[in-house]
């Protein structure tokens, strides 16, 4: 009986991973099949011809790069605004005691309960009125508002575990306070650092909405709007490039995962437990 | 000259007051102990000598130096922490470097004063390990070899040995006093554990409420405590205090209490007939004669000698100590009486103040204290 129960189990998961798994297979495929074998009956599982065609025609005849370069440059920058601001954030929420420290705190988290959609248009006009639409920067000003947040809380909870200690022991031996915090407090930081910086950037990498919204000049496009934009329209989808530039926009993604996954699970943890 | 100097300190979290205008000053290469129980300001006045908690008021020096406004580490000070904190990222090597690192020491230089650290105590098969991977005695250790490598003006240790095992704080309570003679530094040592107190110091300050109730060479704490509560706390098992009524005639005074009438030796100046508190040290209750009846509740013992807890007629409950063949039933009515030169009488109150004359207490009738050094 417990052998039955066993298999039934494991079919069942494998179910889910491969309901999971298939759309991302079929984008791979799609990405390399020659465009007349796209909608053939009934369709092929393996391409017959394999062709790079598409990946090439992206990167030599659209503005891909530019997207691809724009979405790196605001991704990476919201990361790092949002991590130096969280760590220092969150350490002097954890460190320093000061009137209205836990209100303040729970204040953060306020943005969280109005939808975004609400926020989009004033944020816009703001934007408008400093004179900063439609640039990268808008975009990771906007990113840091939502991602900085819950960066903030995740990084208090992992600094909540840092016993205070051990920065008592640097200051002591001979360490300034800023000393203390780099020699002792970012070194423990660091699986904490590395679950924010990997949830801002998958944020800020995949976030669309704001992206139209905020940007509609081709130099400032990341990503996520130029390529909808260049190959999605009302009256044709070009299947075959929209699937190559869907693989090579998860390439980066699916390497960060492999080597940080282990940090990120970790982080949820740590987050779901005090924060 | 004094090696450190808290004058008038006061400390203020908030409403709470955690140390009160508290006055000390400790002697150039004394073994110093805090002492009291947990939230008698004994951590706190610690951390305001380190440097991590600055004082509401008052003046602390070190040397010759007032170092109120000094960063902790420009106070020519190393501390042990009860946690330890070890850096758990760097290896033994490098946390015993980190504090001359920090002072600029050359790479040279600080491998070798490292490595003399690590020889003394006896660290270096484990200097590339990382914390974790030692043991609770091991990490204490290295933690006290952090302090050791910048030999420093004055060593602060906070309850260093209370994350050990029973042996091996034996074991280390040796080796510290040990370490202490060989260095000559002074040393002020934070502890809840009146062994450790009484066995390693020159002098107990004892303190309890943010106040300091005595400060003094261990024997003299043990034999002639300052108030009650120095009494109570001091001693294992506790000393036994009667509430009762003082009077005098002609020269002479009399502790009554629950039909007991017991001359007591000459008292100080500050004794007023009325109400007081008679205590006495287990091995001062002299039982087998005597014109007091006790009836035996609990014999406890400990293999040398046995704890005997006795109740009085009147309901008071007194504990005497007695050499091992001696032993009682519970249940057994004896017959008792105390020794009365030895007996304390204290004013009325939880902090009633010590009446005896000061030159009535026999020091020296003490039991030695408990040093075994066996490996751990």
């Amino acid at each position: 009986m417990p052998t039955v129960k066993k298999i039934a189990f494991n079919i069942f998961a494998w179910g889910i991973v491969l309901a999971v798994a298939f759309p991302l297979f079929w984008m791979l495929v799609t990405s390399v099949k020659p465009g007349f074998e796209l909608f053939r009956r009934p369709p092929t599982m393996l391409p017959e011809t394999w062709t790079f065609e598409h990946y090439w025609h992206l990167i030599q005849r659209t503005n891909f790069l530019t997207y691809f370069r724009n979405s790196v440059i605001l991704s990476t920058a919201t990361t790092l605004v949002v991590v130096a601001i969280g760590t220092l954030g969150a350490y002097s929420l954890v460190r320093f005691k000061f009137r209205g420290r836990e209100s303040l705190a729970f204040l953060v988290l306020f943005t969280y309960l109005l939808p975004s959609v609400v926020l989009i248009i004033p944020l816009y006009l703001l934007l408008v009125n400093i004179g900063l639409s439609n640039t990268i920067f808008s975009l990771v000003i906007a990113y840091t508002t939502f991602a900085l947040p819950y960066a903030l809380w995740l990084l208090r909870s992992f600094m909540a575990g840092i016993p205070e200690d051990l920065e008592s022991a640097a200051l002591v031996d001979g360490a300034s306070r800023l000393g203390a915090f780099w020699d002792v407090i970012l070194p423990q930081l660091l699986p904490g650092i590395i679950s924010t910086a990997l949830f801002t950037f998958i944020l800020s990498w995949n976030e669309y909405l704001y992206a139209l919204v905020l940007v509609n000049s081709d130099s400032a496009r990341p990503l996520t709007t130029g390529v909808m934009n260049m190959l999605v329209s009302s009256f044709n989808i070009e299947w075959s490039l929209l699937m190559a530039a869907s693989v090579m926009m998860s390439v980066p993604l699916i390497i960060a995962f492999a080597f940080l996954q282990s940090y990120l699970t970790r982080g949820f943890g740590a987050g779901g437990v005090k924060g | 000259m004094a090696a450190v100097v808290f004058s008038k300190v006061r400390k203020e979290f908030g409403s709470f007051t955690a140390v009160q205008g508290l006055d000390l000053s400790i002697d150039e290469g004394e073994f110093v102990s805090l002492l009291g129980p947990s939230g008698c300001g004994k951590t706190t006045t610690l951390r305001m000598l380190a440097g991590l908690e600055f004082p509401t008021s008052g003046e602390i020096s070190i040397g010759d130096r007032v170092v109120n406004d000094v960063a902790p580490g420009q106070r020519d000070i190393a501390m042990v922490f009860q946690s330890y904190a070890l850096y758990p990222h760097m290896s033994v090597a490098q946390n015993i470097a980190y504090p001359l690192k920090k002072r600029g020491v050359a790479s040279a230089e600080r491998t070798a004063q490292v490595n003399a650290t690590a020889e003394l105590l006896q660290l270096t098969e484990l200097l590339g390990r990382k914390p974790r991977q030692l043991s609770g005695g091991q990490q204490q250790r290295v933690a006290l070899g952090r302090a050791l490598v910048r030999d420093p003006k004055v060593f602060l240790l906070d309850e260093p040995l209370s994350n050990l095992d029973a042996k091996l704080r034996g074991y280390m309570r040796v080796e510290l006093v040990e370490l202490h003679r060989r260095l000559g530094r002074t040393m002020v040592y934070v502890t809840h554990d009146q062994l450790e107190a009484m066995t390693m110091s020159d002098r107990i300050a004892v303190m309890e409420g943010g106040e300091l109730q005595q400060f003094a060479a261990p024997t003299e704490v043990y034999a002639a405590p300052a108030n009650r509560f120095v009494a109570s706390f001091i001693g294992t098992p506790g000393m036994t205090l009667m509430d009762g009524e003082l009077s005098k005639a002609g020269a002479s005074w009399t502790f009554k209490a629950d039909g007991i009438s017991l001359p007591v030796g000459p008292l100080g100046d500050n004794a007023a007939a009325g109400p007081a508190c008679l205590g006495v040290r287990p091995e001062h209750v002299l039982i087998g004669e005597g014109p007091i009846k006790g009836i035996i509740q609990v014999v406890e013992k400990t293999g040398h000698e046995n704890i005997v807890v006795l109740e009085l007629s009147g309901g008071h409950r007194l504990t005497g100590r007695v050499p091992a063949p001696q032993s009682w039933n519970p249940g057994e009515t004896v017959s008792l009486s105390f020794d009365a030169d030895n007996a304390h009488v204290f004013g009325p109150g939880a902090k009633g103040p010590r009446l005896n004359r000061p030159t009535e207490t026999n020091v020296t009738d003490m039991p030695s204290p408990v040093l075994q050094k066996a490996l751990p």
